[in-house]
């Protein structure tokens, strides 16, 4: 029986999901179809992109309220070099990347080595990327050419939409690293107790760096994903992003306090239940004054749940601990 | 040496009050402006500083970069430096009260440009479409050319972010020629309504979901002429992206007016958009701001309606000349 609770429990998340999209697949029959879905999923592509990168500073404890902005400065200057000075597109996208690794870096230095806390390092840079994208384009919308923009209508192999397959590779990138390998499970370390990381020798400051610069890489690969789909970014380009960006990294069961979440199956869900809840209202053409309102009900009851989740899987673990230390000692007495 | 020194120094000084003193003869403005995000407020934001500046008015501008909190600090800053009048473009309704407020403290002259204050609590010249009527005047064409066509539709609405009483006109103008009588047996369903919350990423995630809900959309209004692109983006993989008369030319309307739009009707996928007339919109708030400030009238208060019409298919060779956005379309064409 105990079993069976722990199992449900861990798959809450997944469970939830299921639950919320069978709701609208049973108040809107073709929410449940494949293209359906599909929208869904290529819709939550740049969050999710955005959140994955999110999801590395959340597990320091850290937090990068810069990403919106990042995605707008990396964009106006993936436009100034292809527009006005005709770059190839390919260059001016990794350009684009480098530009988000760098606003993540200032972040890092302003963090690791100045010693500011992460709050205020972002919203500086939050600030000051708006206004370097502002002073690029003057805040007149920028249109990008058809090379870049026809990129979200490529099927890879005919079936899987190129948005989604870039996400596919991020998480399994990520996923990757943080379950596989020294440095990713250092993360884990630091975030559950950054003194003690630092005490079994662990370079913080460095990870802390790492995570930043991937955060800001993830937000600029955000934006090129979200301007293949539009083709035009105007001035509130990436404007609150950095909250549906949390959003998703926390519904995924990451937690603010750093040391908690993961990329795969967390972050994802995540990303895709919001988009998933906010394609529902319109298949089900809720009134759009209820519309907010539902939303933030359902995030609330899924994030509650979760918590409930949690509190009771450490429950039940100390109960099977005490279950099996009791068993072992009677093994010891018998054998005695 | 020293003794020089002082007298320098106070030369200096006076110059300098002297400086101050014959630029406060040329009168000041602050124009807040919330961004330039669409060629709406492009258009508006050069014809109000190039007017201005023209009638050797200095003009101190202030972007607040969608920032409501900036902006009230931009005033704040504003009405520190004693300029002589105040024109706002508000961030939303409410802010274009509290904002009012403090300029009415102040005895600093306030005019709001195009986005209506939530209130009519403060004294304030407010220049402002008639969103409801513009709307509905876009809207009526396009239920006149479904009528043509002798069969039922299914229409759907792109609504803007419901804090915008601009917004909210709009919609509301749809429903009034939406529920006309004389178009009652049109409709196949009630109008769909999709939310953009004025985003172009918010847009085109909702617009895609209800193409795919509702995938029989062939009479759709956007209440912004600027999402154009990002519904053509949707309707083309569709095979919906056609020109008047295609069996599958979605009946299309918009409001604003800009090239976008212009290009759009000329080509023949957009039926017809509602014409808000920035240049005159623009001259009626200075006229009306200016002559306050000269006249010593700390407090006009004032609401001036632009009327606006419907730029249509059907008489755009007629009326394109008055269209703002035209007007710059043709003037790019030409340089």
């Amino acid at each position: 029986m105990n079993k069976l609770k722990l199992f449900l429990l861990n798959n809450a998340a997944f469970i939830i999901f299921i639950v919320i999209f069978v709701i609208f697949g049973l108040l809107s029959p073709r929410f449940l179809a494949y293209k359906s879905l599909e929208i869904i999923i290529v819709n939550a592509t740049f969050i999710g992109v955005i959140a994955v990168g999110m999801t590395f500073v959340l597990l320091t404890g850290g937090i990068d309220l810069s990403v919106g902005s990042t995605m707008y400065f990396s964009a106006a200057v993936l436009g100034y070099l292809v527009n006005d000075l005709g770059i190839s597109i390919w260059l001016g996208m990794l350009v684009c990347l480098l530009v988000g690794l760098l606003i993540g870096a200032l972040n890092a230095l302003m963090i690791t080595r100045i010693g500011m806390v992460p709050f205020i390092a972002t919203l500086i840079s939050m600030i000051l990327a708006r206004g370097a994208g502002m002073f690029i384009t003057r805040s007149v919308p920028m249109d990008y050419p058809e090379s870049l923009t026809t990129l979200d209508a490529i099927n890879v192999f005919g079936v899987i939409p190129m948005p989604i397959l870039l996400f596919a590779l991020v998480v399994l990138a990520a996923s990757v690293f943080l379950r596989d390998t020294q440095t990713g499970r250092q993360l884990y370390a630091i975030g559950n107790d950054p003194e003690g990381g630092r005490r079994a020798g662990l370079d913080t400051r460095r990870l802390t760096a790492m995570t930043y610069m991937i955060c800001g890489t993830c937000s600029a690969l955000g934006g090129i994903v979200s301007i293949a789909q539009l083709g035009r970014v105007n001035a509130s380009f990436g404007v609150g992003n950095e909250f549906d960006a949390i959003a998703a990294a926390v519904l995924g069961g990451a937690s603010l306090f750093g040391g908690i979440g993961t990329v795969f199956p967390g972050t994802l869900l995540g990303a895709v239940m919001i988009q998933m809840i906010q394609s529902g209202l319109v298949f089900t053409r809720i009134d759009l004054y209820l519309q907010p309102i539902i939303m933030a009900a359902i995030i609330f009851l899924a994030v509650l749940v979760d918590s409930i989740r949690s509190s009771f899987i450490k429950k039940l673990q100390r109960r099977n601990i005490t279950r099996q230390g009791d068993a072992a000692a009677g093994d010891e007495n018998a054998d005695g | 040496m020293k003794c020089l020194a002082k007298t320098v120094l106070a030369a200096l000084f006076v110059c300098c009050l002297a400086a101050g003193a014959s630029a406060g003869e040329k009168l000041r403005i602050a124009f807040l402006f919330q961004d330039l995000e669409t060629e709406f407020w492009v258009a508006g934001h050069q014809a109000i500083t190039e007017t201005l500046r023209g009638q050797g008015i200095e003009v101190i501008e202030f972007n607040s970069n969608q920032d409501a909190n900036r902006q009230l600090e931009q005033l704040r800053s504003a009405i520190n430096q004693r300029v002589d009048g105040i024109m706002v473009i508000p961030h939303d309704g409410n802010v274009a009260v509290t904002m009012g407020k403090l300029a009415n403290r102040a005895n600093i002259p306030y005019g709001v440009f195009n986005r209506p204050p939530s209130s009519k609590d403060i004294q304030a010249v407010v220049v402002v479409a008639d969103n409801r009527t513009i709307a509905a005047a876009a809207v009526e064409y396009m239920c006149e050319e479904a009528l043509k066509l002798g069969r039922k539709f299914t229409p759907a609405i792109v609504v803007g972010d419901l804090a915008d009483p601009n917004a909210v006109e709009r919609r509301n103008g749809f429903y009034d020629a939406v529920n006309n009588p004389k178009y009652k047996d049109l409709w196949i369903d009630k109008p769909i309504e999709i939310m953009s919350k004025w985003d172009a990423n918010v847009l085109t995630q909702n617009f895609q979901s209800a193409m795919q809900a509702n995938p029989d959309i062939d009479f759709l209004f956007t209440s912004s002429d600027f999402l154009i692109p990002n519904i053509k983006a949707v309707l083309a993989p569709l095979g919906k992206w056609e020109k008047v008369g295609h069996p599958k030319h979605v009946i299309f309307g918009g409001l604003d007016g800009d090239k976008t739009a212009c290009g759009q009707i000329e080509e023949g996928y957009l039926d017809s958009t509602g014409v808000q007339d920035v240049f005159a919109e623009a001259e009626m708030l200075m006229n009306a701001l200016v002559a306050a400030i000269q006249k010593g009238d700390t407090k006009p208060n004032e609401w001036l309606y632009d009327p606006g019409f419907a730029l249509t298919h059907g008489n755009f060779g007629d009326r394109c000349q008055d269209m703002w956005g035209c007007k710059l379309m043709f003037e790019e064409r030409g340089k």
